[in-house]
């Protein structure tokens, strides 16, 4: 995790000294762009200097977009943009299997993905579509280097706005001691919840999610079941605990970014779990890409297309592969399907209960993962069947330590939700004192990280 | 731009339209209360499929063209930001 070694954490907190004790504006970004390509070389490298040019191309780009409004610009901007994401994350892929045929397509195929750059890439996007739109976005090249380059984000998210960063960077108040405090309780929060995700993808002692996808050619109905809740909170607490981590990291700077999960687990339709998981990927193909494409035909049938397309580069922003084009696919058809039902439902007035909604929900999105986890098209198939067979047997027993983690973190994650909506505009921990809490998150993330020797790296930074 | 709904008599005609819409087609529900600056979309209580309907039924309000890449979601928040975005970037009909 770039952020947790000891080198980084003391070079943030001598940034952060910086910052708040820097008068001048200027020079306040002046330090947090140094810091933030600093630490983006220290991860990505050479690469830092694609992001210079993404980060110069874009603000020329929007410049000229601002003051045109021209169509023509704006789709070459988009194709610059996406020309170089597909060099980076899609050439390689689909040059890997002539990559023993022809020298050159071995070195497409050997091409390395700069890290971070379907986030940045994204984001450079939406200030084009934005300026295209007419906001009102005056960055300087500062501030868009900035919003583009951004430390805690720069590497996975979440994707910002400038419409929401741009205030907050010309606002004259300066980062205090209550905003580290607050901004370093979030990074405890997500530095907790990332331990627990990578402790049910290492499992206890030794077997865990990534352990029993291993295994999943002889996983029965029951044991397959499992394994998609053990991989969907494990996915989650991976994820969203790296968010918090993050949106903890830009509080202590006195920058509030977007949140990205919103307990997803709890929704009751698929449409909910969309406004509420990677919100800030999926208000982004909301905004720039179903939005414009839906409302160009007012026909029903062209916007439930739109829908699915939608979701499917939803999937290809992870991958190009089948598997995430299925799962996009997938979920853009169970949105498809959920308006019909809605609209069956209000015509017959009827009504579902919530707990059967919510189960529904939750067993369509689980069955999704096995589409999004598998490695190859003959796992998601094998997993599949046994998903969707009941009287599916098992060969391989899934061990007594990895049930209980499952059980137990779901128990204590719904556990929690349940708490947290009595305990109504409270957050849900704060009447344990603070020392308390911390000591909580202290412990569990010692454990994790100690106790465990090799430990799953974050998810998320592969795409 | 300044939109000022009390001098406009038109612009008012617009938003009682919108929001009649909005209740009998969109929400479906006479009884619920909508003013000119109720959040919409922020509040959750349209989606982006009902913004598509909402923005084809402004473009008749209006008499104007609005180009669908022009418009964000949070365009569209409150029936006085509608109007606003109709007349900042709707093409008047011929």
């Amino acid at each position: 995790m770039p952020f947790l070694s000891p080198l980084p954490l003391v070079a943030i907190f001598l940034t952060w000294l910086a910052v708040r004790y820097t008068p001048a504006r200027q020079a306040r970004h002046a330090i947090v762009l140094l810091a933030s390509g600093i630490f983006y070389y220290s991860v990505g490298g050479s690469f830092i200097v694609i992001l210079a040019l993404s980060i110069v191309f874009n603000f020329y780009w929007g410049d000229l977009l601002r003051r045109t409004s021209s169509t023509p610009l704006l789709f070459t901007g988009i194709a610059v943009n996406i020309g170089l994401l597909s060099t980076f994350k899609y050439l390689p892929q689909l040059a890997q299997p002539w990559a023993n045929l022809s020298p050159t397509a071995a070195q497409i195929a050997a091409l390395v993905l700069p890290v971070g750059i379907s986030f940045w890439t994204f984001q450079g996007l939406s200030y084009l579509f934005d300026q295209y739109r007419g906001e009102e976005l005056d960055p300087t090249l500062l501030e868009f280097a900035i919003y583009i380059a951004f430390a805690p984000t720069v590497l996975s998210g979440p994707i910002s706005r400038l419409s929401e960063l741009l205030p907050q960077l010309r606002s004259s108040e300066r980062a205090g001691w209550s905003d580290l405090a607050r901004g370093t309780q979030q990074m405890w929060v997500g530095i907790w919840m990332i331990s627990l995700g990578r402790l049910l993808g290492s499992g206890v002692p030794a077997e865990g999610v990534t352990w029993a996808f291993d295994r999943s050619a002889g996983l029965g109905f029951f044991e397959v079941w499992l394994l998609l809740i053990g991989y969907g909170f494990q996915i989650f607490f991976d994820f969203a605990g790296y968010s918090r981590l993050v949106i903890g990291l830009a509080a202590g700077f006195a920058i509030q970014l977007q949140e990205n999960f919103d307990r997803p687990f709890l929704s009751l339709t698929p449409t909910t779990f969309w406004q509420r998981w990677h919100m800030s990927l999926s208000f982004w193909i909301r905004d720039y890409l179903f939005m414009p494409l839906a409302m160009v035909r007012g026909d029903l049938w062209w916007r439930n297309g739109v829908l699915v397309l939608s979701m499917a580069v939803f999937g290809l922003w992870h991958q190009a592969s089948w598997l995430f084009l299925l799962w996009g696919v997938y979920q853009g058809t169970l949105l498809v399907l959920h308006r019909f039902w809605q609209q069956f439902a209000k015509r017959r007035k009827l009504v579902v209960p919530d707990l059967l909604s919510w189960l529904l929900t939750y067993v369509v999105i689980s069955l999704g993962w096995i589409l999004f986890r598998s490695q190859d098209l003959p796992q998601a198939r094998a997993l599949l069947g046994a998903a969707l067979n009941p009287w599916a047997r098992a060969t391989v027993s899934l061990p007594a330590s990895f049930v209980w983690l499952v059980l137990l973190t779901a128990a204590g994650y719904f556990s929690w939700c349940w708490l947290s909506e009595r305990l109504e505009g409270r957050s849900s921990l704060n009447w344990i004192p603070v020392e308390g809490r911390f000591s909580f998150y202290a412990l569990t993330s010692y454990l994790v990280v100690f106790y465990r020797s090799s430990v799953e790296s974050f998810i998320y930074f592969r795409f | 731009m300044e939109f000022s709904m009390s001098a406009d008599s038109q612009a008012k005609q617009m938003a009682v339209q919108m929001i009649e819409y909005l209740k009998s087609k969109i929400l479906r529900d006479d009884n619920v209360e909508i003013l000119l600056d109720t959040s919409l979309v922020a509040s959750g209580m349209i989606d982006s499929f009902a913004l598509i309907d909402i923005l084809l039924q402004l473009e008749k309000v209006t008499q104007r063209k609005i180009s669908p890449g022009k418009v964000s979601p949070r365009d569209m928040d409150t029936v006085t930001l509608m109007l606003i975005t109709a007349e900042r970037v709707g093409k008047p009909r011929p």
